[in-house]
């Protein structure tokens, strides 16, 4: 109930700001513009109507993911600079109840930009195959990378104390985390981009999409990526909280 | 002058025999269907190779793929057929004697415009490649504005979201005088 106010506040204070509010309008101008290039451009909307969802999905994910990294970020080092962070250990709150409240807002924001995006998934995906199985799996992997994400950038936060550091720390894992994105099709089937892959929880998290929407694969396919995804949800809550350890004014 | 003129015959008698040679030495041919077709943007039509062995042995591990051609004025080019084809070879184990094989060659139309296909065969005993007679594809662009009724969701919600965060600054100014 503790952490539910300090995510009330992080909500009210980030969230349901006219600066916050400004990501949600960004989010909903760039979905409008890549779901129009997909049904109305020449060649892009030519796509199989699966591929089509499956480029959106992971487009919302990596902006979900994206923004997570953002709040985790700013979550103890930008309060340090803000000189606010003092106020805050003094509260009659832990410091996991503090870190806790602040996740859940990462996810409350994670949460918004998916129902933002759910209009545009049912408009790109009409017709086409595993639409709801689609958009169900993308809620919760989705939800597991948020909280990975803000989670991991959160301890950065805590340990570097600097909100600059933090971030460019936390830039750098997304930019690593996508790189199945940047290798070729050719190096991502050798045996190094397989395991690459695997080891990788957004890369995992694509896959799956991929294996779902796509190729129309059940649940014991995804059962080995979901795994690992839930095992680095446990990682990532594991390094926040030992990283709240060290963080003192 | 004779011995000149019978000499050049020779020649040539021996460049035409070896010539009538290669090609005879062609065991296969191959046909494209359908010859022609016109078709919109967006449509999936289905080319079928024929491969028949004239020659008296089996003809083994052919391989046999199909190729595109812009011939549309000033757009003159081959065509990567990643996007266009799923399969663009396929290799034959063998054709019986005198025997045909049948590949099918499915193709989504990408691009609007003017297109040659002709499918080729590369038989590993022959030094010239087999090609079929050009199948003259013609494509006519479609232009869809609002597919999906996309067109109310990609204007509307923006709009909508703005609204709320105008709603949101109001009330707050409110709140703060």
């Amino acid at each position: 109930m503790k952490s539910a106010y300090i995510m009330q506040k992080e909500i009210r204070e980030s969230i349901l700001t006219p600066k916050g509010f400004i990501w949600y309008i960004l989010t909903s101008i760039i979905l409008s513009v890549l779901s129009y290039l997909f049904l109305t451009n020449s060649e892009l909307s030519l796509l199989d109507q699966g591929q089509m969802l499956y480029l959106i999905m992971n487009f919302i994910t990596a902006l979900g993911v994206l923004i997570g990294l953002v709040f985790g970020a700013d979550a103890f080092a930008g309060e340090m600079e803000r000189g606010t962070l003092e106020a805050l250990l003094i509260s009659p709150l832990n410091k996991m109840e503090i870190a806790l409240g602040k996740l859940g807002a990462a996810v409350t924001n994670w949460g918004i930009i998916f129902v933002i995006s759910l209009p545009y998934l049912f408009v790109v995906g009409k017709g086409g195959q595993n639409v709801l199985i689609g958009i169900v799996y993308l809620a919760v992997l989705g939800t597991l990378l948020a909280v990975i994400f803000s989670a991991f950038s959160m301890g950065l936060s805590a340990r570097i104390k600097s909100m600059k550091n933090a971030l460019i720390t936390s830039f750098f894992l997304f930019l690593l985390a996508g790189s199945p994105i940047f290798l070729s099709t050719a190096i991502r089937g050798t045996w190094f981009g397989s395991i690459l892959d695997f080891i990788n929880p957004f890369a995992d998290a694509i896959n799956t999409f991929d294996s779902v929407v796509i190729d129309s694969q059940g649940f014991s396919y995804q059962a080995g990526r979901v795994a690992i995804i839930c095992g680095y949800t446990l990682l990532s809550l594991w390094f926040l909280k030992r990283s709240l350890s060290k963080l003192e004014m | 002058m004779k011995r000149a003129i019978v000499f050049l015959s020779l020649i040539i008698l021996a460049i035409a025999v070896n010539y009538t040679f290669a090609s005879a030495a062609s065991r296969v041919t191959v046909s494209i269907n359908p010859p022609s077709v016109q078709a919109n943007m967006g449509d999936k039509i289905t080319y079928t190779g024929t491969i028949t062995n004239h020659s008296d042995k089996a003809v083994d591990n052919v391989i046999a793929y199909i190729s595109l051609a812009n011939i549309t004025q000033g757009k003159e080019s081959p065509m990567d057929l990643e996007d266009w084809s799923a399969n663009k070879a396929i290799k034959v184990d063998a054709i019986p004697p005198h025997g045909t094989y049948e590949g099918k060659w499915p193709m989504r139309l990408i691009d609007s415009g003017s297109y040659v296909a002709y499918i080729m065969v590369v038989d590993k005993h022959d030094n010239t490649p087999v090609s079929s007679t050009m199948s003259h594809l013609e494509i006519q662009r479609v232009l869809r504005l609002n597919p999906n009724n996309v067109l109310p969701i990609a204007l509307g919600e923006p709009v909508l979201i703005g609204l709320v965060f105008l709603f949101i600054t109001i009330k707050r100014r409110k709140a703060d005088k």
